[in-house]
């Protein structure tokens, strides 16, 4: 079934292709020691406050894309730049403090079942060894922000997939992220769900956060009309201001 | 402050981890408690046996005991020879008056008194020779013996054969209680490491969020490491205070079997407590150490 989304807001592109990029690949290649090839000479720089999506269909390569920038996984050759650290030369115990640049959410949420929702974006930050002060002062803000400050107290199997997704931003939020990462974030959600999700990323994004979103969602991509990084077979075919998630030409 | 926040929020996981996997932690600390009782059993035994070798070792002396009628010419010049012998701390001529003295001495010790029905006994006269140490016994005992003396010594005696044979019991106890030590602590590594295994298995998704937000290596692998540590922690206390219980009963018969002295024995148990929670302490953060580097890896 094909529901048709509302339309967003136009949201003003904040982006200036003049920043340094706030994600850079140069020839960025990924093959796993069985031969498989994951991402082929891969070269793409995203400026600060952009929203890229990045599409293509299962096995394309948008995983391993994205695993490469939290510095999950290594490149096999090539350059990968991330909020202006080089991760090939970055000293293991550098990651986390990478990983504090980048927000990163999923389809399935990945909430800690048995913790609040205050709980679990307070988790993020205790777990960074935050002060309960920040604690106090930044969760509120953070659910606020996603406008579930009235569900605080709600473990996650009390609210729906919309919420739970509110819940997993305010956490990817929690360290004020350069970049954040959506991995399929509406694949479990409804169309008018999904459109709210991308509603409040639109907001984090004209906040100042660059929004990186892999999905597989056309009506989302093609509503929205944004830079398009389009993925087959590990190759990168398409980079495109203002695209659809077709080809159009 | 934030090492402190570090420290608060490993122990605070920690705990809540231990009590998450209870049935596992509970058998973990159960084997802990059973290899320091084992422990502390094996520590009461040798150190009783080492402080009575102690005083056997203390009373190790080889006794001469003279031919009759030796002249004084002869009883100076053995005496001077025993003196001039390697391992030779003090050398005693023991008069027939003075063993006589000693033998009515003894009785009188023991509350009676030497009655020889009217006969008139004459004790043979010695030489005590006391010694720096148990090793020197044979030696000593040969060189008195040797044909140059034979005229003068009668025989020879000496307690090296007992001392030789608590050396032969202390060392059997302390192999087998070794070997007995070595295989319990071996299958309380084995507990830890698959307790701190099962929590890292069971607390993967919790990992998984922790890496992805930023968390440190050390707030990630910390609270797994205490986790075995309260393990071995909660062992000691049990092991010490079962330990406080029957120390009581115990006390006595170190006194008296072992010749342990009461103001040592109080400083006994002040040293095997401390025994007890430096191993049971050590046991659990070697076996989560262990755990956490071979499973963490695997689950992130």
């Amino acid at each position: 079934m094909t529901t048709t989304l509302p339309r967003p807001t136009a949201a003003p592109a904040t982006a200036s292709t003049l920043a340094e990029p706030v994600i850079s690949m140069v020839d960025v290649g990924v093959t796993y020691p069985n031969g498989k090839v994951a991402l082929a000479d891969v070269s793409v720089a995203i400026a600060p406050g952009e929203y890229v999506f990045l599409v293509g269909a299962s096995g394309a390569g948008k995983t391993t894309f994205i695993r490469l920038l939290i510095r999950d996984q290594l490149p096999t050759s090539g350059r990968v730049v991330v909020a202006g650290k080089d991760l090939l030369k970055l000293r293991r115990g550098q990651v986390p403090k990478l990983r504090r640049r980048i927000g990163i959410v999923f389809q399935d949420f990945r909430l800690l079942p048995n913790k609040t929702a205050y709980e679990n974006v307070a988790f993020a930050l205790e777990v960074t060894g935050a002060s309960s002060a920040t604690v106090r002062r930044r969760v509120p803000q953070l659910l606020n922000l996603v406008g579930l400050h009235e569900h605080d107290h709600h473990l996650p199997t009390q609210l729906s997939g919309g919420e739970q997704q509110r819940v997993a931003i305010a956490r990817a939020l929690v360290h004020d992220p350069a970049i954040l990462i959506a991995d399929e974030p509406t694949g479990n959600l409804d169309p008018v769900t999904s459109w709210e999700i991308i509603q409040l990323l639109i907001q984090i994004n004209e906040l100042g956060t660059t929004v990186l979103m892999a999905t597989h969602n056309q009506e989302i991509v093609n509503a929205m009309r944004r830079r398009v990084l389009a993925l087959e077979h590990g190759t990168l075919v398409r980079d495109e201001a203002g695209a659809a998630y077709e080809r159009e030409y | 402050m934030p090492f402190v926040r570090f420290v608060g929020f490993s122990v605070i996981r920690a705990w809540q981890g231990f009590w998450r996997n209870a049935m596992m932690s509970l058998a973990a600390t159960a084997t802990v408690v059973l290899m320091l009782v084992l422990l502390a059993g094996l520590f009461v035994v040798l150190s009783g046996m080492d402080s009575g070798l102690k005083f056997i070792e203390s009373k190790v002396a080889v006794t001469a005991r003279l031919r009759d009628n030796l002249s004084t010419t002869d009883r100076d010049a053995l005496l001077a020879y025993a003196r001039s012998l390697p391992g030779v701390r003090q050398v005693t001529y023991v008069s027939p008056e003075m063993a006589m003295e000693r033998l009515r001495q003894a009785y009188a010790d023991r509350g009676q008194k030497l009655e020889t029905g009217g006969a008139k006994i004459s004790l043979y006269a010695s030489i005590e020779v006391a010694l720096i140490g148990p090793s020197h016994a044979g030696s000593v005992s040969d060189a008195l013996l040797d044909p140059a003396h034979r005229s003068q010594v009668a025989q020879i005696t000496t307690k090296q054969s007992e001392y030789d044979k608590l050396v032969g019991i202390i060392n059997v106890i302390r192999t087998v209680g070794i070997i007995a030590l070595v295989l319990v602590g071996l299958t309380v590594l084995f507990m830890i490491v698959n307790t701190i295994r099962i929590a890292v298995y069971a607390r993967a998704g919790e990992i998984e969020i922790m890496r992805l937000v930023g968390a440190s290596d050390s707030f990630i692998r910390w609270p797994f490491i205490l986790e075995g540590i309260l393990c071995g922690l909660i062992g000691a206390i049990v092991a010490v205070v079962m330990l406080a219980i029957v120390w009581e009963p115990i006390q006595p018969i170190l006194v008296s079997v072992f010749q342990m002295p009461t103001a040592v024995s109080r400083q006994f148990l002040a040293t095997l407590s401390a025994l007890l929670f430096a191993v049971g302490l050590g046991v659990g953060a070697i076996g989560s150490w262990i755990s956490v580097r071979s499973n963490l890896a695997a689950v992130i």
